[in-house]
């Protein structure tokens, strides 16, 4: 198993590969570099488009070299570029049976230092069978970096403890600590209503009773499985938006944030959510989007370990 | 054991209510970012609207041309309670409508009938403000589209229909929105006022145009007692004027903002409602306003003899009832919600979804009770409980601040009342005043109802409610 990551040319990808690298180093995996090149059209008459196509793998070759270079030397890696009609087809055609995550950056549109999804991750998000993995725009990172720390985002239902149980394999595998965080999001109450600004408050103290014992429950049985990471407590952020209450949770440098799928989507496929859509949006650290699929098997790999 | 008389009385202390809404624990320090201009239009924004619609109809028939004394009457008893409550608000200056307030100066059982009051003010405004909006939404679709809804179904049976079905959609609508989660953004908010005002404006420029003096004369066929009559009736359109109160937390200088903008706030409001009641006494005679439904639109185009000024406002009524009805039940929702976490009501009113995190079994409970209100009761019955119970409820709070003064004299405040002892004893005042002239029915019902919640109160909420299991359990660990 090997952590894949999309390399675009002209430089784009360097938060991503970067991210690939820690990821690869933490896990003990290698790396594959993969680059997508627009298929040939069918042939026609002549080889009209011969030139076209030895000037677009000589751009693939150029961005895999570039990537190649800027990679630390403690990373195994290999590098291949696939002819696929999209690029999201290609990366999925690698990645599909030999990843165990496929990372992506970040659109060039989005803000600084939030994951932001492009044409590519949008694609992604809904048809990939393998965890995605999204880099929040810049990222940067020291020399020998590894992921510390896996966050778990903690809806409170039955499939978010799903999900934290597939965390905690997760982290064993990087050999990170698990963290479980709670998000609590409510606009301020309107001001004229005359019944001030702290109305709301009560509504989302209660949630937070609430989902503070679910996460006792959910740290309990992780505490449980045969091979338990170490546990790093958990964390409920309150805020008017999304973007406010991931920022109420403390995020360090070796922080990975991890996100399940929609019970709406297909059993096998990353396919986010509303809560999960927003996290990803506003998360300030990079997030691994997990299919129900690999949800299912992780959660079943950590429990008989 | 407490005898009865004392549980009822117990006060929530203040440091309690600044734990429970999370304040100390980091969870809502809030920074001073209002200034007076924004404070002004919080009060402005929050007080125009709910009833100038649809008020003129039940009040001109009351009180003739002379109504607009009553808006000047009811006016200057909303500012001098809207005053008062400033002054509680910044001495107890955490979560809450008028209840939390009562909770922590006068005592449970006060609270209580304060709640009651509450209920009318938000749950039976609301009602009201449904009702209002099917005259409008029948109006804007006869208008662009010639149907109306049959008169069967837009009618509350004491109006000859069988059930105001717009008003029951609208209710259910807000609800939807409401457990969603939907909330009104202050850019939303922002937008109301202005489309509330230029409709307002519209009304006054055009409706001017058909000014007749004679129309004025006879100018009080209704007497002093009339006028004051009309202002119980018309009081309820200057609810909102202490969304200024207790947005006291938030505010810059409160000490010289918050009299201010609830004076700026009083004198553009009353100023407005004043030019549009002038405006249309003199369009229309008095007699034309009885059982008029959509007022506003049907006096500009019994005036301009066209469509196009009627569709304008009636588009404006629609668009910004619907906005207030959904505020309020969310303030009528949230109310309950704190009753319940405080054990004054079933746990079943502070249960949280944990999807969206909103109350939904609240809210639907509220959504049907109102529905069923908005559906089956005619409007004037319906703002004449809602003006009573905001009176009491004023009433109480200028009580409050009086009680407050005597047992916590030195509780840092950041606003006192001026001219404190005459300005709560003149609200007290004015509030009695305007509640004795208003119809016997309807303060036999005010009082039918307290009783009720008081009942309930002694029946359920003086065993279960926090502060009191609270307070027996020290009793009990007293005890050798």
């Amino acid at each position: 198993m090997s952590v894949v990551v999309g390399v675009a040319a002209g430089g784009r990808s360097t938060a991503a590969v970067r991210l690939a690298a820690v990821l690869a180093r933490s896990a003990g995996e290698d790396m594959v570099l993969a680059t997508v090149v627009p298929a040939h059209w069918p042939p026609g008459v002549g080889r009209i488009d011969a030139e076209y196509q030895a000037y677009l793998k000589g751009l693939a070759q150029a961005a895999l070299d570039q990537a190649q270079a800027e990679l630390p030397p403690d990373v195994a890696v290999t590098a291949r570029a696939v002819h696929a009609r999209s690029v999201p087809r290609g990366l999925i055609e690698v990645a599909a049976d030999t990843a165990s995550v496929l990372v992506v950056g970040s659109s060039a549109a989005g803000p600084l230092g939030r994951v932001s999804l492009g044409s590519v991750g949008e694609h992604l998000l809904h048809a990939c069978s393998v965890p995605v993995a999204l880099v929040p725009r810049g990222y940067g990172c020291d020399a020998g970096t590894v992921v510390t720390r896996v966050t778990a985002a903690f809806g409170g239902d039955a499939e978010s403890a799903d999900l934290v149980v597939a965390a905690a394999g997760l982290a064993v595998r990087v050999g990170a600590v698990l963290r479980v965080a709670s998000f609590a999001v409510r606009p301020a109450p309107p001001r004229t209503i005359a019944t001030g600004p702290h109305i709301e408050d009560a509504v989302v103290d209660e949630w937070v009773e609430y989902v503070d014992k679910a996460q006792q429950r959910v740290l309990e049985q992780v505490a449980g499985l045969p091979v338990a990471p170490r546990k790093d407590g958990a964390v409920v952020g309150r805020g008017h938006d999304w973007a406010d209450a991931l920022a109420d949770v403390e995020w360090t440098a070796g922080d990975v944030l991890v996100v399940g799928s929609s019970t709406a989507g297909p059993l096998e496929r990353v396919f986010l959510g509303s809560r999960a859509s927003k996290i990803v949006r506003n998360a300030p650290v990079p997030v691994v989007a997990l299919p129900r699929g690999a949800v299912a098997q992780l959660a079943d790999e950590a429990e008989r370990a | 054991m407490a005898s009865l008389l004392q549980q009822a009385l117990r006060r929530k202390p203040v440091s309690e209510l600044t734990a429970q809404t999370g304040t100390d624990t980091g969870g809502g320090e809030l920074e001073r970012s209002i200034g007076l201009f924004q404070l002004s239009t919080i009060g402005i924004g929050a007080t125009i609207g709910t009833g100038i619609f649809f008020v003129l109809s039940q009040a001109v028939p009351i009180a003739g041309p002379a109504v607009v004394w009553s808006f000047v009457v009811a006016g200057v008893v909303a500012g001098l309670t809207a005053v008062c409550y400033a002054e509680l608000t910044s001495a107890v200056p955490v979560s809450g409508s008028s209840y939390s307030y009562a909770y922590a100066t006068l005592g449970e059982v006060v609270a209580m009938g304060v709640a009651a009051c509450l209920l009318l003010e938000y749950g039976v405004s609301a009602a009201a403000v449904a009702v209002g909006w099917s005259e409008y939404l029948n109006q804007l679709l006869g208008n662009v589209f010639g149907v109306q809804i049959p008169e069967a179904l837009s009618n509350s049976p004491e109006s000859g229909g069988i059930l105001n079905l717009p008003a029951v959609v609208l209710v259910a609508l807000c609800a939807l929105l409401l457990i969603r989660g939907t909330s009104e953004s202050a850019k939303v908010n922002a937008t109301m006022v202005v489309i509330k005002l230029a409709v307002l404006v519209l009304f006054i420029v055009i409706g001017v145009t058909g000014w007749d003096a004679a129309n004025f004369v006879p100018f009080a066929p209704g007497g002093f007692g009339g006028v004051m009559t009309a202002a119980g009736v018309i009081f309820f359109s200057f609810i909102g004027l202490d969304a200024v109160s207790t947005a006291g937390e938030e505010v810059k200088n409160p000490r010289r903002n918050m009299p201010l903008a609830i004076m700026i706030a009083l004198v553009v409001v009353t100023g407005l409602y004043i030019a549009v009641s002038l405006v249309a006494l003199g369009a229309q005679p008095a007699s034309g306003f009885e059982d008029q439904e959509a007022g506003l639109a049907a006096i500009l185009q019994n005036i301009t003899g066209s469509t196009w000024p009627g569709t304008v406002v009636a588009a404006g009524a629609v668009i910004s009832i619907f906005s207030i009805t959904l505020v309020v039940l969310y303030g009528q929702t949230r109310i309950l919600f704190a009753m319940g976490r405080d054990g004054m009501l079933p746990p079943f009113f502070h249960r949280v979804n944990p999807r969206t995190l909103t109350p939904v079994n609240n809210t639907i409970v509220v959504a049907v009770v109102v529905g069923l209100l908005a559906g089956l009761l005619p409007i004037n019955f319906l703002a004449e409980m809602t003006s009573i119970g905001t009176l009491v409820a004023f009433l109480v709070v200028s009580i409050g601040v009086m009680v407050l003064r005597r047992t916590a004299p030195d509780l840092p405040r950041g606003f006192k009342v001026p001219g404190y002892p005459v300005t709560p004893i003149l609200s007290i005042i004015g509030c009695l005043w305007i509640i004795k002239d208003l119809r016997p029915v309807t303060i036999l019902a005010f009082l039918v109802w307290v009783v009720i919640a008081l009942a309930f109160y002694f029946a359920y909420g003086i065993r279960h409610s926090t502060l009191g299991i609270r307070a027996r359990g020290s009793d009990v660990r007293d005890v050798p």
